[in-house]
């Protein structure tokens, strides 16, 4: 039972209790006093009957009109005189038909008063015994009425305490429906802080949690600050800060194989001519600060795009990747615009060469034939002077060139026309069961089935990856309804942002109510960083139909981990960049290990995406990852 | 102790009664006619009280009614009204109580050893109850005596007890101004006013409760609630 009825049960019986207690009090009080006043009047009215019969003429006629005088002037039930032998002499009586009061009333509380008793003399002889009964009836009807009145006003009594005890019942309760939240969020994972309330026991229970979510917090954000420290020693260069050469291939596969809005992007390769004289001329310090200042620059550009990684090949080239544009010769000149200005500052103590190479490149490109393009647009950029930029040439490609309109028609073709499927790519644990399938969507354009990274990009131009996403979604729930196996499917981080999208997918998963349990939702890592508020009311929104929420590609800095303490999350899935290779990557097997404690602290589980062979799973499954997905994870059937 | 919390007194003395009621029972029915009676307690309340005189008068009084139970009438009449007549002196309840009008029980005139003509009248009425004469032949009555001789004009409001042997009969008269029990025509200087007894306040099988405050209105009801704390209950 609720703790609200057991107080009103609580308040009502203490109120019937109470007043019934009250009103019984009250009447039977009221019964004895009457009756009291009621004897005592038949005592006094006897005797002084008694006295004036005793002293006037005891001839029956006179008896009789004395008797009668005052019986009929008074309010009297019966008057009776009897002989001393036990005859009566005259006698006066009237039964009241109607008592004044409901015969149930008088029967449960009957007013029983003594009659009066005296006796009359005639000289010194008795001459008889006179008995005298007052007329109870005025008094049943006080009575009556004084228990109608009582019962009246404790009525009315009863219906203020419960009114009151209404409001204040609720008033005290309050606060304990913000406990009950909270504390149900901690269970859910979602480590929040509430204000404490006034009241002394709720103050304690909220402080307490307040002290563990704040604990988790303090600890997630040591823990993930720690481990991206750990990140940056293995995965980045020592002088300049930028990524190694292998990090950065891994990366530029990643972006390569990636099937979102942000398929597609430019690579830049930037390369220190005459290295060697450079450091006969300069020295090892000065060089080592030019290289510092190149990297500087190239960071800095990072900062300013939304999805950059920036790295050192070797000891004289720099590498830019940076995805969601296609303008390679923007990005490149950019970037030439800031190298200028430190250049200059170095000019005068030597002339320094920084030719550079840029190419674009769309979702479906070999990571080989990109970098071939683009050291050969490099090494022409080389051959033609010190600060000098060449294109690589587009890749010829099969599809058909549209414009924006063009792209705005085909998707909306194909949307109308129900021409969306979903794939199916298994994630399994590590037992080898299934947690879900993946499910990017697939879209018919240009006559064939096309992936995500086609038209994703245009969509996003469009604002129209909501719609995209609510048809996976619907298409998602019919297959979870006809073959009952879980599913994932994947947000775009543009449609974080659209409310028509986020009431569509509420009101889709309300339709169905058992499959919510079955769907895992993820959204991209960069959207997560770009959109917190909009991915915390998506979380929200979501948690109560029981649907799990992750966040896929991440791999980026690790230390936004501790903000993810009170969204309740479900699952993170790692990018490609960290798995590929990890049996023999020791370096990254600390940072994965580290990874896997901190997001198992606070109910995360870890999968892996990109994995290719057994010897990565077995490495995987030891380093405490709780499932894993890519090329090499089939399902067994 | 004895003006003190009359009330608490008369609480506590009226359950210790019920308890030693209880216990000396048995007792009292050997001795005494009348089952509410104890005076075995009333001696010992008169000890404790009143101090061993009043102790004494109980057990002569005791004594004496135990001795008239069987008698004739006459016999028994005169020796219950020259009991009270011998020994207790008349006086004014101003002088004795300091109040100015009080009614006094058995217990209270025999420990001072006076009391007016209503103490005389109660100490008697309960003395003959006790021997067994049933309420209905006995009275309480008041009458206007004339006193100082037959030509006196002086008279004075009195009370006395009246016996009546069969219920038509005039009744003999117990009465402290002549010492002799005469029938009342033989009673010239007294004239009837009006009398009572106990017996119409138990019609129907009531008791009196010792919590009803109606009790405590009238004088007569009074003295019969506190005779019953002290033992004397003349309740048929």
């Amino acid at each position: 039972m609720s703790l609200i009825k057991q107080l009103w049960i609580a308040v009502l019986c203490i109120t019937l209790l109470a007043l019934g207690g009250s009103l019984v009090v009250s009447t039977l009080s009221a019964r004895n006093y009457l009756v009291q006043e009621l004897t005592v009047k038949n005592i006094d009215n006897a005797g002084s009957l008694a006295l004036t019969l005793s002293h006037s003429a005891k001839d029956p006629i006179m008896i009789e009109l004395q008797i009668a005088a005052r019986f009929d002037t008074g309010h009297y039930r019966r008057i009776s005189l009897v002989a001393p032998d036990g005859g009566m002499l005259a006698e006066r009586s009237h039964e009241d038909a109607t008592p004044g009061a409901p015969d149930w009333f008088t029967r449960l509380i009957p007013l029983q008063a003594e009659p009066g008793v005296a006796q009359v003399q005639d000289g010194w002889k008795q001459f008889g015994t006179l008995t005298l009964e007052s007329n109870s009836r005025y008094a049943y009807e006080s009575l009556w009425k004084a228990t109608q009145r009582l019962l009246m006003w404790f009525s009315a009594g009863g219906l203020l305490i419960g009114a009151l005890g209404s409001a204040l019942i609720k008033r005290i309760v309050r606060p304990l429906n913000d406990v009950v939240a909270q504390a149900q969020a901690i269970g859910e994972r979602r480590f929040i802080s509430v204000t404490e309330p006034g009241t002394a026991e709720f103050r304690g229970v909220v402080r307490a949690m307040n002290a563990l979510s704040r604990r988790v917090r303090h600890m997630l954000s040591e823990e993930s600050e720690r481990l991206e420290a750990l990140r940056q020693r293995t995965q980045h260069d020592e002088l300049t800060g930028l990524m190694t050469r292998t990090y950065f291939m891994r990366r530029l596969e990643s972006a390569l194989s990636r099937e979102n809005a942000r398929s597609g992007g430019v690579l830049v390769i930037a390369r220190l001519g005459n290295a060697a004289t450079l450091n006969r001329m300069l020295g090892r310090h000065t060089v080592d600060a030019l290289i510092r200042a190149i990297g500087d620059c190239f960071k800095q550009v990072a900062m300013g795009c939304h999805d950059a990684d920036v790295g050192r090949l070797n000891g004289t080239d720099f590498a830019f990747l940076t995805t969601g544009h296609e303008d390679a010769e923007a990005v490149a000149n950019a970037l030439r615009g800031l190298l200028a200005k430190v250049l200059d500052t170095f000019h005068d103590k030597a002339s320094i060469a920084l030719p550079m190479g840029a190419g674009a490149f769309a979702s479906g490109t070999q990571a080989t034939s990109l970098l071939a393009n683009v050291d050969g647009a490099l090494a022409s950029a080389e051959q033609e002077g010190a600060h000098t930029l060449k294109l690589a040439q587009p890749e010829r490609s099969n599809r058909t060139h549209r414009d924006i309109s063009g792209w705005r028609s085909a998707l909306e073709a194909a949307l109308n026309g129900g021409n969306l499927r979903l794939g199916s790519f298994p994630v399994l644990d590590t037992q080898g069961a299934l947690l879900h399938f993946e499910s990017p969507v697939r879209l018919s354009i240009d006559g064939d089935w096309q992936p995500a990274g086609y038209f994703m990009p245009w969509a996003a131009r469009l604002a129209m990856t909501g719609l995209i996403d609510a048809a996976v979604a619907r298409q998602a729930v019919a297959r979870i309804r006809s073959d009952g196996r879980p599913l994932g499917i994947n947000l775009s981080a543009e449609s974080l942002c659209d409310a028509a999208f986020r009431s569509d997918l509420l009101a889709l998963l309300d339709t169905a109510p058992a499959v919510g349990a079955q769907l895992w939702i993820e959204v991209p890592e960069y959207g997560v960083v770009q959109h917190p508020a909009e991915f915390r009311e998506l979380c929200r929104s979501l948690k109560p139909h029981g649907c799990r929420i992750g966040i896929e590609h991440a791999g980026r800095p690790f230390d936004r981990i501790k903000d993810l303490h009170d969204l309740g999350l479900d699952y993170l899935k790692v990018d490609v960049s960290i798995i590929s290779g990890i049996d023999q990557d020791t370096g990254n097997q600390n940072v994965l290990r580290s990874l896997c404690t901190v997001a198992h602290s606070i109910g995360l589980q870890v999968i892996a995406e990109g994995v290719t062979n057994t010897a990565e799973r077995d490495a995987l499954a030891q380093l405490g990852l709780d499932g894993m997905t890519g090329p090499g994870v089939h399902l067994q059937s | 102790m004895s003006n003190t919390f009359p009330a608490l007194r008369r609480f506590l003395s009226s359950s210790i009664a019920q308890g030693l009621l209880i216990l000396l029972l048995p007792f009292s029915m050997a001795t005494l006619v009348v089952a509410g009676a104890d005076l075995t307690r009333m001696e010992h309340i008169a000890a404790t009280r009143y101090g061993p005189e009043a102790a004494a008068s109980v057990r002569d009084w005791r004594a004496m009614l135990e001795a008239s139970i069987g008698s004739d009438d006459d016999v028994r009449l005169a020796r219950i009204n020259n009991f009270f007549n011998r020994r207790i002196r008349f006086d004014e309840d101003t002088r004795i109580w300091q109040q100015s009008d009080f009614w006094a029980t058995p217990l209270e005139t025999l420990s001072r050893a006076a009391g007016d003509c209503e103490d005389f009248a109660i100490a008697k009425y309960a003395s003959l109850m006790l021997i067994g004469i049933p309420a209905r032949q006995l009275r309480l009555i008041y009458v206007r005596a004339r006193i100082g001789g037959a030509d006196s004009k002086l008279s004075q409001a009195h009370m006395v007890v009246g016996y009546f042997p069969t219920p038509e009969a005039e009744p003999l008269i117990l009465d402290n101004l002549i010492g002799e029990v005469r029938p009342a025509s033989r009673r010239p200087d007294l004239t009837p006013v009006f009398s009572f007894g106990s017996d119409g306040l138990w019609v129907g099988g009531s008791r009196e409760s010792a919590a009803d405050p109606t009790a405590r209105l009238s004088r007569w009801r009074d003295a019969l609630q506190r005779m019953r704390a002290e033992g004397l209950d003349l309740a048929p």
